[in-house]
């Protein structure tokens, strides 16, 4: 007895070692301890992947998914380091805009023919989804998401200055609008009108960038950096103008300035959509601060509208595809297992990339949906480029000088077109 | 010299020797000296991280173009005042050199190497892009600007506060065990976790540094990212994170001068202050050479605190040469480039042990 014991858990032992195959993943996104296998309750975007991925690790059957400790700030450079060592993640998490970077050495499997087989249906991937994970007409990643910036609005504040009507907050139209605004809420509650990560992370780039959109120009088109221009100089004034009249402040980070809008201190927080879901339950807490909570298309201030836009995606490292073929239908499956999840993904407030997703009526249901159904339409991005992360840099440290160190605008410009141009000849 | 009786197995000298060093010497080679030579061999190429990754052969040698494009310029000219502060500080030291060697105060060797260092300070700030130039990087120069100052402020500043620790803590007395605990206990943290302290600390909305300015009814200085202040900051986290060695070495300095001499001081009077200044300030002069070129050694490769705390932010103000080196050779992929900067790394610290190895054999002599 004790042997057929022995040899059934032996036996066992054996049979589930070599069917689970273990699939690495690299993500950033942020931790969350206890996440569960629930993808339908948990909150904030951390909580959510890492749901999907415990779910996909426990329903998955042979897959063990294995999260890598990755940290936000240095995702790429540790990536990138991986790939250079030899030992990339099966599938990791990166941006539309890396993709150029990333592709044009071949780094990234092509999976164009081996998606319907693993159950992954690109037909029902929107055109600009399907667009993104593109590269020289072939299928190089899975896309999870559209994210942009939105203006996220303390209805409380607005309607104390007078700025809501039927139950919406009125946004500005115009650079001047935006200070007169700015100034009634001023006066009517002691409070800044708008908070944003200017110091730190690029969020305010993001914001100039709309701006300069919004006027049909751009930063580099071509080889040709396109900085130093009156379009750039209108997109500036029109934010340092809140700065100089003291109502917005520039210092402070991309957790202060959270926590100043979340206090009640802010009537407006320039942030992405992935905040959505977490900025809602904070409002519906009973508790001082925000408690009207409202999510709007970032507003038109020049000709056409435009806002910063991007696309969280996952991919498989070329060698996996070309030399691990176990591990490579593995990761494939969990690809799979996050395409099917992404209504649960979309719950952070980011927008689907599903057609069946997208019009869904649980989709449609989802809490502010329908605040900033016109984003789509004017999502933007810088034109592609394998050196976005260095140029990003350029303008945030030029744009961060302008607003924090008081460096003129000319100056600031000057170097911003210099920089950008060397990283463009080289 | 007399060769050891040899029988059986026994070894010679020199087998053991050789025995004995074999494994040292291996790791030594393998990740040091073949990874050095490497870095060098790297910063003669253009050399994409991620692209060689994939083809071995996707290098090109320039010979020392990297060098160029990262030091040089286009119409650099040389001007004996093109920046004035730093070089009239050079020649006065230069000068200053010269007077001690001659008057006697300053040894041979301390004076050339005095001399030297302040002759480059003299020289290097003077190289300025002329009429219609440019440097072909902006940013090189000034980072390396700022990690001198860096080190200027954190090398005294760990350098005197330790000193004086030491001097206060040196006893036997159970509070003062505790306290020398308390101060090294910093130095085992980790960069993240010092870093995740101290912006907690210098935040402007909970820190405890803006509670205590507007328990004075002061407004919170925005720390990191002030343009005054962000240098501070971290300068101010560092001193904290690396007290602990540069302590103890000044204890042990403090408890190997004799007791006598404190008590041949006392009968003239010299407690105290005084007991600090004329009888243990002279006896660490040793120590403190110690102390300074191995703080100077490690400041130079900050990295951590800029990284994590201020981002190199803002406008570059606490941009440091091992951030801008990490950044090139990981966001950018420039490993060629970047590998030139830790050359250019390598040869100030180099500089900087041939120092300490000078003043070390001088005393000696």
């Amino acid at each position: 007895m004790k042997h057929v014991i022995f040899g059934a858990t032996a036996l066992t032992l054996l049979a589930t070692g070599a069917m689970a195959q273990e699939v690495t993943l690299g993500r950033f996104f942020g931790d969350c301890e206890g996440a569960g296998t629930d993808t339908s309750a948990s909150v904030g975007e951390a909580c959510i992947i890492q749901s999907i991925i415990n779910a996909a690790d426990a329903t998955l059957d042979g897959v063990s998914v294995n999260t890598l400790p990755t940290d936000w700030g240095n995702y790429y450079d540790q990536i990138k380091a991986a790939y250079a060592g030899g030992t990339p993640p099966a599938v990791h998490v990166m941006h539309r805009h890396r993709v150029p970077e990333f592709a044009s050495i071949g780094a990234l499997a092509d999976l164009t023919d081996d998606l319907e087989a693993a159950g992954i249906d690109p037909s029902d991937w929107a055109p600009a989804a399907l667009e993104a994970v593109s590269y020289n007409g072939r299928i190089i990643g899975v896309p999870m998401d559209f994210h942009a910036n939105l203006w996220h609005v303390n209805t409380d504040l607005m309607e104390a200055a007078g700025l809501v009507e039927d139950g919406r907050p009125i946004l500005p139209s115009s650079p001047e609008e935006m200070l007169e605004h700015a100034r009634a809420v001023h006066e009517a509650t002691g409070q800044d009108y708008l908070a944003a990560d200017f110091a730190q992370f690029p969020i305010g780039v993001r914001v100039a960038l709309a701006l300069i959109w919004q006027q049909g120009a751009n930063i580099f088109e071509g080889d040709e950096a396109t900085i130093d221009t009156p379009e750039a100089r209108n997109a500036i004034s029109a934010i340092t103008q809140l700065f100089d009249a003291r109502l917005a402040n520039p210092q402070l980070n991309y957790a202060d300035s959270q926590q100043a809008f979340l206090n009640g201190e802010a009537a407006v927080l320039v942030n992405g959509t992935w905040v959505v879901d977490f900025y809602a339950a904070e409002a519906a807490k009973d508790d001082e601060g925000l408690n009207r909570y409202f999510v709007a298309d970032f507003p038109t201030l020049f000709d056409e509208g435009a806002t910063w836009a991007d696309s969280h995606m996952w991919a498989i490292p070329a060698p996996l595809q070309a030399n691990d073929a176990d591990t490579y239908a593995a990761a494939l499956q969990v690809l799979a297992f996050i395409n099917d999840h992404n209504i649960d993904w979309a719950r952070t407030g980011h927008m689907a990339v599903r057609t069946s997703v997208l019009n869904s009526e649980e989709y449609a249901a989802l809490p502010h949906r329908d605040e900033y159904t016109g984003t789509a339409a004017i999502a933007r991005d810088t034109p592609p480029s394998a050196r976005y992360g260095a140029i990003q840099d350029v303008l945030n440290r030029e744009l961060q000088a302008i607003w924090l160190t008081g460096k003129s605008v000319d100056a600031a410009l000057a170097d911003a077109q210099a920089d950008v141009q060397d990283l463009l000849d080289r | 010299m007399p060769r050891q009786h040899a029988s059986g197995f026994a070894l010679t000298q020199r087998q053991a020797a050789v025995i004995l060093l074999a494994p040292f010497l291996t790791v030594y080679a393998v990740f040091l000296v073949y990874p050095f030579f490497k870095g060098i061999w790297i910063s003669l190429h253009d050399w994409n991280l991620m692209a060689v990754a994939f083809n071995p052969d996707a290098k090109t040698y320039v010979g020392l173009r990297n060098y160029e494009r990262v030091m040089w310029g286009r119409n650099i000219t040389w001007g004996a005042l093109a920046s004035p502060g730093f070089q009239i500080i050079g020649l006065i030291g230069v000068l200053a050199s010269a007077f001690l060697y001659r008057t006697g105060r300053a040894g041979k060797v301390t004076a050339l190497a005095m001399g030297i260092a302040t002759l480059l300070l003299f020289v290097l700030p003077g190289f300025h892009p002329g009429e219609g130039g440019r440097w072909y990087d902006r940013r090189f120069w000034p980072t390396v600007g700022n990690t001198i100052l860096f080190v200027g402020l954190a090398v005294p500043g760990v350098t005197i506060t330790a000193m004086l620790l030491a001097a206060a803590l040196d006893g036997e007395t159970r509070a003062k065990a505790v306290l020398r605990t308390l101060f090294f206990l910093s130095q085992v943290l980790s960069v993240t976790v010092v870093t995740l302290i101290w912006q907690i600390m210098f935040s402007p909305r909970q820190g405890l540094i803006a509670n205590l300015t507007q328990l004075f009814g002061g407004s919170p200085i925005v720390w990191l990212t002030a343009e005054g202040f962000a240098m501070a900051a971290i300068v101010i986290a560092t001193i904290w994170w690396s007290l602990g060695i540069a302590m103890i070495l000044f204890l042990a300095g403090i408890q190997d001068i004799s007791k006598d001499l404190y008590e041949a001081g006392a009968l003239d009077n010299a407690t105290g202050a005084k007991a600090f200044w004329y009888i243990t300030l002279p006896n660490l002069k040793r120590t403190i050479t110690v102390v300074v070129v191995l703080q100077i050694i490690l400041h130079f490769q900050v990295f951590g605190q800029s990284h994590l705390m201020t981002s190199g932010g803002p406008n570059d103000t606490t941009q440091v040469l091992v951030r801008y080196i990490y950044q090139t050779a990981f966001r950018d992929s420039e490993l060629g480039r970047a590998s030139a900067m830790a050359v250019f790394l390598f040869v100030i610290m180099g500089g900087f042990s041939i120092l300490q190895f000078v003043l070390g054999r001088e005393k000696d002599e």
